[in-house]
């Protein structure tokens, strides 16, 4: 009899009367149904030789029952549904795949882990997200430590939750192949190998980045994954209030004539109502509203994506040289945006209202340090022209931008348009 | 079946054959990468550099074509039509396979992809130059041709329908219902002998069904997992291997897939259950297909470069074999 994946979980619905196999002591074992500790996945340093794990599979099946349950709690009707039909669902389960398992045929109906399914869950923004990022980031984590162990194909994309995970280059054994023909004809094997063991190395360090999952590597993870979903996104804002309402507020984009509606969402911009309402602009437009004109410079920034990518991107990329277009609509104006910029990032909030204050010529140091100094002000709204690749300034200069070229710096001023 | 009667013209060797499956002689030297039987029953193989054509009647004859390679794109690989004419084609070797459809078929189009890795490129066997080459977003992994629809899948898991009535053109992107690379990709057609889906194969093991227009797309399309080691035993993680090769029962709607493993198996999607696992062989299998009237599965078993080059023995010989399949892949309930 085949063993009960569901009893070694400890959530065999059918106990006794089970007609799969229930091993004794099984059921201790893999007792901890959410229990996926990735931590395990140490013990295996190998990539070829994972048999010692004795959390394999066991474990692996109960994410994709978890992801079940949130997902589709109906369908899981009985036993079989973990062999296949999940969409995509990495998880090992039943291994050699059985569609017709305890010997019948018969239909399985209520299997529907389509991934069409899945990622229609996804698409609803903000609750999920927030939730399921952690989830997400656990199915990558095993999706990772599965892809090391299986001797599958390493050269592959990969992706989860539709978004193409960045690291992964796509080759397939026909390419490389051709590659080794035409190189050994040439005689240079060698460096066919040495190309190889480049590509691989890279491959595993990337999968052991993922699947160790420190900090970084999360955020940039959920940055990538979040990107697509600009609404959502802005959500992971500490200070999405503000930017939420700034965007509503915006409409007029002229610094000289703050939208009345915005000054009043950026809270902290308390030095003046013309001057919080052009930083609010400023802010929000460069950060959450995908159209939202900086005021004065109306951007032409399609999508809030680019907001999300600023919440974890260095904001030190964007030169302040960019002020210079600040600049032309006048000094003042530039030294608020500049100011607001350098708070942009959330962490910033608080320089921000200093800064801010002192735009009106209380301190003339900070602002003229920012207007001024390029290498001071490190956080600025505004990129460099000449910082900025030619795939980024074509991503700026279309309509709008493309799911996984979406720039990580904000764009130069003067693309903007009024 | 009287094909198989005649097997004592076939001299095969016995050993490496799995229970009754006929070896071809004389196989190919070099890895397989496509088999395709055109309707009087002529084994065609593509490998990376010639194209070989058997008769399975005879005693194995092969009939030698002129080769390409990719440096001298030079061109003379013969492929066959429908109408057993012998068309001289161009491809190489960036451009992987040239493909048939659909034999019976009025206007038979091949389809290759030509020498810039990321076009395809439609023809009309009857004129000498494509009538229609279309960029790609990407590499083009594998396709499949049913008139009138077509299916390709690219690299960075891109996937685009085609509709062929008239000028070829762009029908649909689908976004993929698998996780990784993509490998192959086979169209299956309804009961009414419309092409209506596809099935996908990716390097992880996996293949998915989908369905172009399906009344309920969550219930109907699905994925299933293939090709991995380990059976019920959840303890040790298993090996998963890819799907090189989906080819569709022309009769019976089941399908056949083979993969890196050296298995071949059988199922049947509407059922959603496998029909059969065969036991392992020595190679991986590179390439399947059945012929016009669903009685012969053929399948070739070489290096599939899985392993990379290390594992590549150019002494290993390669097989072709056949295999009886008018019962095998009789589905599971009778739905057709």
């Amino acid at each position: 009899m085949p063993v009960c994946n569901f009893f070694l979980q400890g959530r065999c619905r059918y106990g006794d009367k089970c007609w799969n196999e229930h091993p004794a002591g099984g059921g201790g074992g893999g007792g901890g149904g959410g229990g996926y500790n990735s931590n395990n996945s140490y013990n295996s340093p190998a990539q070829q030789q994972p048999r010692g794990g004795g959390f394999g599979n066991r474990v692996w099946v109960n994410p994709s029952q978890q992801k079940g349950s949130y997902i589709q709690p109906s369908s899981f009707s009985s036993h079989g549904t973990e062999e296949w039909g999940g969409g995509g669902g990495g998880g090992g389960g039943g291994g050699e795949n059985d569609w017709g398992r305890g010997g019948g045929g018969g239909r399985r109906d209520n299997v529907s882990f389509s991934a069409p399914n899945r990622f229609s869950t996804l698409g609803t923004p903000s609750t999920f997200e927030r939730g399921g990022g952690g989830q997400q980031v656990e199915t990558i984590q095993m999706d990772m430590d599965i892809w090391e162990s299986s001797g599958q194909w390493g050269f592959s994309c990969y992706s989860s939750f539709k978004t193409p995970l960045s690291g992964f280059t796509d080759l397939s054994p026909e390419e490389l192949r051709l590659e080794y023909l035409s190189r050994s004809a040439s005689g240079e094997v060698q460096i066919y190998v040495n190309a190889i063991k480049e590509l691989i190395n890279q491959w595993r360090s990337r999968v052991q980045e993922l699947k160790v999952m420190n900090p970084a590597t999360r955020t940039a993870l959920l940055a990538e994954i979040n990107n697509p979903a600009p609404q959502a996104s802005s959500s992971d804002f500490g200070s999405a209030t503000v930017f939420g309402s700034a965007t509503d507020g915006m409409e007029s984009k002229g610094f000289g004539a703050p939208a009345p509606a915005a000054s009043n969402t950026f809270s902290f911009a308390a030095p003046s109502g013309g001057f919080g309402s052009l930083a609010a602009p400023g802010f929000g437009s460069a950060l959450a509203a995908p159209t939202q004109p900086p005021s004065g410079f109306g951007s032409s920034i399609a999508a809030a994506p680019n907001a999300a990518s600023f919440s974890f991107a260095a904001p030190s990329t964007n030169k302040p040289a960019a002020t210079s277009g600040f600049g032309s609509a006048s000094g003042f104006n530039f030294t608020s945006t500049q100011n607001a910029g350098g708070g942009g990032f959330g962490s910033g909030f608080g320089r921000v209202e200093g800064l801010g204050s002192s735009g009106f010529g209380k301190t003339a140091s900070p602002p003229a340090a920012g207007v001024g100094s390029a290498g001071g002000a490190s956080n600025s709204l505004f990129s460099h022209e000449s910082n900025t690749t030619p795939e980024e300034l074509n991503q700026f200069k279309a309509k709008r931008f493309t799911l996984g070229q979406i720039p990580l710096k904000p764009p130069p001023v003067d693309l903007l348009v009024v | 079946m009287s094909l198989f009667g005649a097997t004592s013209g076939f001299g095969s060797s016995g050993d490496r054959c799995l229970g009754n499956d006929v070896e071809v002689t004389s196989p190919p030297d070099d890895s397989i990468s496509c088999l395709a039987f055109s309707p009087p029953l002529h084994l065609c193989f593509q490998i990376l550099i010639m194209v070989r054509c058997w008769e399975v009647q005879d005693n194995g004859q092969t009939v030698p074509k002129a080769q390409t390679d990719a440096h001298r794109s030079g061109d003379g690989s013969k492929v066959f039509t429908a109408s057993c004419d012998k068309t001289a084609k161009m491809w190489d070797l960036n451009s992987n396979q040239a493909m048939q459809i659909a034999q019976h078929e009025g206007p038979i189009k091949a389809i290759h992809w030509i020498k810039e890795p990321r076009t395809t490129a439609f023809w009309d066997t009857r004129s000498p130059n494509p009538m229609m080459s279309l960029q790609m977003p990407e590499r083009c992994y594998c396709a499949d041709v049913v008139y009138p629809m077509a299916v390709v899948a690219t690299a960075e898991r891109g996937l685009i329908v085609y509709q062929l009535e008239n000028q070829p053109s762009e029908f649909r992107r689908i976004d993929s219902p698998l996780k990784h690379q993509h490998r192959c990709v086979a169209i299956f057609k309804d009961k009414q002998n419309k092409p209506t889906g596809f099935a996908l194969g990716s390097i992880e093991g996996r293949v998915a069904i989908h369905y172009i227009n399906p009344p309920n797309p969550a219930k109907d399309n699905f994925t299933f997992k293939c090709h991995r080691s380990n059976g019920t035993n959840t303890a040790t993680p298993q090996d998963i291997y890819a799907v090189n090769a989906i080819s569709f029962h022309p009769v019976h709607g089941t399908l056949a897939t083979v993969g890196s493993d050296g298995r071949f198996s059988f199922w049947d999607k509407d059922a959603r259950t496998k029909l059969k696992t065969s036991e392992q062989l020595d190679q991986p299998i590179t390439a399947c297909c059945f012929n016009s009237n669903g009685n012969i599965f053929a399948y070739a078993s070489s290096y599939d470069w899985s392993k990379g080059h290390e594992y590549y023995n150019p002494q290993k010989k390669n097989y072709i074999f056949l295999r009886n399949a008018a019962e095998e892949l009789k589905p599971r309930n009778k739905k057709w």
